[in-house]
């Protein structure tokens, strides 16, 4: 039998055939050390240099020159007696008095320069609004249509040209500011010439930088309770009633029957209501009170002017025909109603029947005003007098916008509602327009017009389809003449008796 | 002497209706004036050509007269050039009426 031991077996080793030992060793390298280096450079410097081109007030006398006093003093004396006694001669002289009337009146037709309009408006879009910037250079007018039935969805814009320019593109203006509805008025600041203010449908008044290169709103009153609910009827620039006479703010009339006064907030962009009026019912005269009809119901205001005068006094259009003398100090407040809202009217003039679509004080006379309307009539009153002192017919349909010239006080130009601008003379006795002219090419109602108070021998008139023409004066009509303010006085005192 | 020219100057610039007055040497330069820069080398180069013309055609037609006096009526003015052997004197006269 075997038993079973234990036993320790000697261990086997065997060196792989495939591997080898490894062998490590330790080395050192090192990059070359970085060098830093402190330098500074410029990449250019600025200086001041100050120039003139040519000083103002200096007289010159050039004394490079080499002067001999005494030949020119002996020369001085000798024609000084002649030029003398003609330059005295001169003075009451007639010989030339009727040469210079018979040139003039070779001069007598109104020639019109350009046809304006906007390709991109396909003829859509009637000329609401028409304005000159401070230089005289510039037109702009604004799109819009009159016949709105519901919202206004319509794409509007305004454009403008400027007619200095070498090569004026008439059917490309040189400013396009597109709107999301209806433009109802613009006008430009009275002394910068790239402030433009306008009113839209939906009641916003909005100033615009025509300067500025991408976004050209400068301020905007918003839509809301404090600004206008119906569209902006006309916008108008005044100056501000302190002593100092630097601020402009603009004044904007609506057919909610709102007047508002807006300053202006660059810094935030809005334009903030200084002073509102409320145009209602019971300010109407009695013999165009309804019965039924609630004496706080708001009277739509459709036109606008300052008096040149006096600068708190304004005369007003109504959608009711009516016209009222107001003024920007009245403190009259409405009864009744739940807002602080005062009523601006002092004095009511007989009404138009129909809506008044202009008013447009005289700059030469301080009491004279033109009206006109729907009842195919335009009117000359008499801020002092409820009756008007004139009343002209012309046959030509609703007249929608008549103006005083800006240079002769006896003369006014209207534009219809068959495409005429008509220009009157107060001279001229028989009440018939010395000129008639066809201010639209196809024949559709005018809207607009606008004389050009910088350049005096250009007026602008724009139709129903978007075409603006700028017609030139001829002499005759731009040149002051004496007797034109007794003319307009006689006829202003005629009404009086 | 300096003292009398400006004096005599200032008499005709004082006249009514006189807006500049110019004297011009014999070679069109003007040396005194009473208007501006440009205006004043405007009017001096033009009148003086103008009136060297009116003069040579008053010579040319007898060699034994000379202009005197050249006075142009304009709608808005009254320019009247005083000429002499060296030198030019240039008066404008606004007119009254316009």
């Amino acid at each position: 039998m075997r038993e079973f031991v234990d036993e320790s077996i000697e261990p086997v080793e065997f060196k792989s055939t495939w591997k080898r030992e490894r062998s490590l060793a330790s080395n050192e390298s090192q990059t070359k050390e970085i060098s830093l280096q402190d330098a500074a450079t410029q990449s250019f410097k600025t200086f001041n240099q100050e120039v003139q081109s040519d000083l103002k007030d200096e007289r010159y006398s050039l004394h490079t020159v080499n002067l001999d006093h005494q030949k020119l003093a002996a020369f001085l004396q000798k024609v000084e007696p002649m030029v003398m006694r003609y330059l005295g001669k001169n003075l009451k002289s007639r010989a030339f008095d009727d040469v210079s009337d018979l040139s003039e009146k070779t001069l007598d037709t109104v020639t019109c320069v350009h046809t304006l309009n906007s390709n991109d408006l396909n003829l859509q879009f009637q000329v609401t609004g028409l304005s000159w910037n401070s230089t005289g250079s510039t037109l702009a007018a604004s799109y819009g249509r009159f016949d709105h039935e519901d919202w206004c969805t319509h794409k509007a814009a305004i454009c403008t040209w400027n007619l200095d320019r070498r090569s004026v593109k008439e059917d490309k203006p040189d400013t396009f500011i597109d709107s999301s509805c209806c433009l109802m008025s613009l006008e430009f600041h009275p002394a910068n010439p790239a402030w433009l203010a306008g009113g839209n449908f939906n009641g916003e008044v909005i100033l615009w930088d025509l300067s500025r290169e991408d976004d050209l709103v400068l301020a905007t009153s918003g839509i809301g309770d404090e600004s206008h609910r119906e569209p902006v009827s006309k916008v108008y620039w005044i100056t501000d009633q302190s002593p100092k006479m630097k601020n402009y703010n603009i004044v904007s009339v609506s057919g909610d029957g709102k007047i508002l006064i807006w300053s202006i907030d660059l810094k935030k962009g809005k334009l903030r209501q200084l002073k509102s009026f409320l145009l209602m019912n019971k300010d109407l005269p009695r013999s165009m009170k309804v019965r039924g009809v609630r004496s706080d119901k708001e009277v739509g205001v459709t036109c606008i002017s300052f008096s040149h005068e006096d600068p708190d006094l304004f005369v007003l259009g109504s959608e009711s025909g009516c016209l009222f003398k107001c003024s920007l100090h009245s403190n009259e407040s409405h009864k009744k109603s739940s807002d602080q809202a005062y009523s601006p009217v002092t004095f009511t003039f007989n009404p138009h029947h129909g809506p008044v679509h202009s008013v447009d004080c005289s700059k030469f006379h301080r009491h004279a005003f033109l009206s006109s309307g729907m009842d195919q009539s335009l009117r000359l009153y008499n801020m002092l007098q409820a009756p008007p002192v004139l009343i002209i017919e012309p046959g030509e349909g609703y007249i929608y916008s008549s103006k005083w010239s800006p240079t002769r006080p006896a003369i006014f130009a209207a534009v219809s509602e068959k495409g005429n601008l008509l220009i009157y003379d107060l001279h001229s006795g028989n009440m018939t327009p010395i000129h008639k002219l066809e201010a639209s090419p196809n024949k559709v109602p005018v809207y607009s017009l606008q004389f050009n108070s910088q350049q005096k021998r250009i007026l602008a008139t724009g139709d129903g389809q978007g075409y603006i023409r700028v017609y030139r004066l001829p002499e005759k009509l731009t040149s002051l003449i004496v007797q034109d303010n007794e003319v307009l006085e006689e006829i202003m005192n005629t009404g009086s008796d | 002497m300096a003292a009398e020219v400006e004096e005599t100057l200032k008499r005709i610039q004082s006249h009514r209706g006189v807006t500049g007055t110019i004297v011009v040497n014999s070679e069109g330069i003007p040396i005194k004036t009473t208007l501006d820069n440009s205006t004043t080398v405007q009017y001096a180069s033009l009148i003086h050509s103008l009136t060297a013309k009116a003069r040579s055609t008053v010579r040319d037609i007898d060699p034994s007269n000379d202009l005197k006096f050249l006075r142009i009526r304009s709608r808005k003015n009254e320019i009247m050039c005083a000429p002499d052997k060296e030198f030019l004197l240039i008066v404008i006269q606004q007119d009254e009426q316009s």
